[in-house]
């Protein structure tokens, strides 16, 4: 039987819940299992084109994998997109807000604008998770 | 006759082997091999299991004193 697909709800901007969404959300794709992300909030802010100084930021765990050279979660997001059936939806609302559009974000991500009404409509579908 | 591709992937951490594994299966032929060094734990039980999963072949797994030696078969 097919697993069912994997809707990741991506909203926190701490580089621990940021690093295990994409990594679940690799893994899944790269396992057979179709996977959509959808990004919102303060999440957004990590995959902006124009940071500062540091992406990530987080507790005691982000210096850890800082330290050591954890795979870096953009990265592994690419790389599940690459290798496998994964879709990245950027939350239109949070753009909005923020009055930014999908230009402003790192290329090679996201595959569109999305809305949260079809999101969930979608993720009917499969196993929904928030990070 | 078969070809084995070694990948060191030693120092990664989860899911950095796996990944490279992966990677490395689009590339070849189907019935060649992959041998991927490992010293991350998790991958040694990971890429078994990912393997077994996605119906590729277990060739052998062997924890030598660098690394894990973790063997694929491209089996489609």
């Amino acid at each position: 039987m097919d697993a069912p697909p994997l809707f990741i709800m991506l909203c926190s901007g701490d580089h621990e819940k940021i690093q295990m969404a994409a990594m679940s959300a690799s893994v899944a794709a790269v396992s057979e299992r179709p996977v959509e992300v959808f990004v919102s909030m303060n999440a957004m802010n990590v995959f902006k084109k124009d940071v500062s100084d540091v992406r990530y930021h987080g507790g005691d765990y982000s210096h850890i994998m800082k330290e050591r050279g954890a795979p870096d979660a953009i990265e592994l997001l690419q790389q599940g997109k690459m290798l496998g059936d994964m879709k990245i939806y950027a939350c239109s609302m949070s753009l909005d807000v923020a009055q930014i559009g999908l230009d402003a974000l790192v290329e090679e991500i996201f595959d569109d604008i999305g809305g949260l009404t079809t999101f969930l409509s979608d993720a009917e579908k499969g196993q929904l998770v928030v990070f | 006759m078969s070809e084995r591709k070694l990948i060191d992937a030693r120092g990664a951490f989860c899911p950095g082997p796996l990944m490279e594994l992966i990677a490395n299966l689009k590339l070849i032929r189907i019935g060649d091999e992959i041998e991927v060094l490992s010293t991350d734990k998790g991958s040694a039980h990971d890429i078994p299991a990912w393997v077994a999963k996605v119906k590729h072949e277990m060739v052998g797994i062997e924890e030598q004193e660098d690394a894990w030696h973790i063997v694929v078969r491209k089996s489609k």
